[in-house]
């Protein structure tokens, strides 16, 4: 029971026309993994994240977190979710943004939310000390989205589900933001489900990575990142690297129609 | 520094006050210059002695004015969030109301402003209702509109913690409506103080800056230059009550890009 257990999962959206967004999804998720989804857009990634949080219903299939269906866990908050925007209020302070998900929801935890000295020694390691009373207008993007990261860490929530978060970054803000969150994962305990289509992303953050494909959306591979943790950005240079990139390459294109 | 100098900032915080003065001198100078008869035209220095010679009159007669457009708008105020916020929560309920809000908006008020009376008699309750109805409506637009324009990224992190409606409603969607409800409250106020000064026409009423508005009218020669005085403390109301307006949306929506500066 300590683990996400997804199993034969899929979608179907009707409307005018029934579009099928997943096919027979397995995954199962061990307590404090870090799992990736990659896929090109539209393979259904974010979709599955919904539904693992519980906002949106299955059409097949079944999905438990720790032994209990999506929508019980998302009413416990046992999730922290980190969207592709960093979702700040923008009338609110970095330090009450961050305080955010612990306003809401109150007593259906069935965990606290971090202390408040824990939370002050995140947005340190982030980087964000001297920002405390800052309101997110005068931050960069970069910045916002390290709030939006330690928000979600706050919240004391054992399962964080990530859809794409620095997708919106340039390219070399995105490659620092990956060791940051490595950072902060390494001490929390969490579990994460990490959405991505960059093949660097998936291999230097993840302990496994779930390929997937398009039209419909499913799982063509499942790949062990057996990478030593903590890892380092000389590790992009690594031998090691390059083979796991060009594996989840190989098995990204095997499931290209020509 | 954005546009450098010292003197380049000062100047951009004094030109507005140098457009409004020099407004009035050119006024003055044509009245003057063309020798305009003051039934005509007042010079803006009449205008301002009048004004002067009777502060007691014209303050007697702009109270009741302002206070029926200022409990009038309070009254619409408290009517359009909660429709609106009725409303903007369901697009059915929205549909069947939208053509009644835009029918209230684009019909001129003055042609419904008489059966008023004759509904509610003579009187300030039919001057409030004036007021109300004109007011309401951009009102509860804004309220839809502000409602509506709540980042859905935000939406889905109160919905990724079971967030309830109310949780929503006062942590996200009424703070995010603020900007737009500002926009909404300048032009409903505005239309507040026409509402008013209409009703006054109407309503039978024996004070106020539109009881003395159409009294002057009945004798416009004479009468010009306290006819023109309400129009001078009437663009003072309403300036002052625009300032009031920007103050608390500075202090309200500091967090706002369009505060920044």
């Amino acid at each position: 029971m300590d683990e996400i257990r997804i199993e034969g999962v899929g979608k179907t959206f009707l409307g005018k026309s029934e579009v099928t967004a997943l096919v027979d999804f397995s995954l199962i998720i061990g307590r404090g993994q870090f799992v990736t989804l990659l896929g090109p857009s539209g393979c259904g990634k974010s979709t599955l994240l919904r539904m693992v949080n519980g906002v949106e219903p299955v059409t097949e299939g079944h999905i438990s977190i720790f032994g209990v269906p999506p929508d019980q866990a998302r009413r416990e908050k046992q999730f922290g979710f980190v969207p592709q925007s960093p979702a700040l209020m923008p009338w609110r302070t970095v330090r009450r943004n961050v305080n955010l998900l612990n306003e809401v929801n109150r007593g259906a935890t069935e965990h606290d939310p971090l202390p408040k000295a824990r939370v002050d020694e995140l947005l340190h390691a982030v980087g964000l000390d001297a920002f405390l009373d800052a309101y997110p207008a005068t931050l960069s993007g970069g910045m916002q989205q390290r709030v939006s990261l330690v928000r979600a860490f706050a919240s004391g929530a054992p399962v964080l589900l990530m859809d794409e978060p620095f997708a919106a970054l340039d390219e070399i803000t995105r490659g620092s933001m990956r060791y940051l969150l490595l950072d902060l994962w390494a001490t929390s305990g969490t579990t994460v489900l990490f959405v991505t289509h960059s093949l660097d992303e998936a291999v230097i953050l993840s302990d496994r990575v779930a390929v997937m494909a398009s039209r419909p959306g499913r799982i063509v591979a499942e790949e062990a990142i057996a990478l030593p943790r903590p890892r380092r950005e000389e590790l992009e240079d690594s031998h090691d690297f390059h083979r796991h990139v060009a594996q989840l390459r190989a098995a990204l294109r095997s499931s290209w129609v020509r | 520094m954005k546009n450098g100098s010292r003197t380049g900032r000062s100047l951009r915080t004094l030109a507005p006050v140098l457009g409004v003065l020099g407004f009035f001198v050119l006024w003055e100078l044509i009245v003057r210059v063309l020798d305009v008869p003051t039934f005509e035209l007042p010079a803006p220095s009449r205008v301002l002695q009048e004004i002067a010679d009777h502060p007691g009159l014209y303050w007697h007669q702009a109270l009741p004015t302002i206070r029926e457009a200022a409990l009038g708008f309070a009254i619409s105020l408290l009517v359009a969030v909660p429709v609106g916020s009725l409303l903007a929560h369901s697009r059915v309920a929205e549909r069947a109301t939208w053509p009644v809000i835009v029918l209230l908006m684009v019909t001129p008020v003055v042609a419904y402003a008489p059966a008023m009376v004759v509904w509610l008699g003579f009187g300030t309750t039919p001057i409030l209702m004036v007021v109300v109805l004109i007011s309401t409506p951009p009102l509860i637009l804004g309220t839809i509109i502000g409602l509506r324009s709540v980042d859905p990224a935000t939406l889905e992190l109160m919905e990724s913690v079971n967030a309830s409606r109310r949780e929503v409603y006062f942590k996200l969607r009424l703070p995010s409506a603020l900007p737009q409800l500002f926009t909404a409250t300048r032009v409903a106020l505005s239309l507040a103080l026409v509402g008013a000064l209409l009703g006054e026409f109407f309503a039978g009423v024996t004070e106020g800056l539109g009881w003395m508005i159409s009294r002057s009218q009945a004798n416009p020669i004479q009468q010009a230059l306290p006819l023109w005085a309400c129009v001078f403390v009437l663009a003072a109301i309403g300036t002052a009550a625009f300032t009031l307006v920007a103050v608390l949306e500075r202090t309200l929506l500091h967090w706002h890009s369009s505060q920044q500066f």
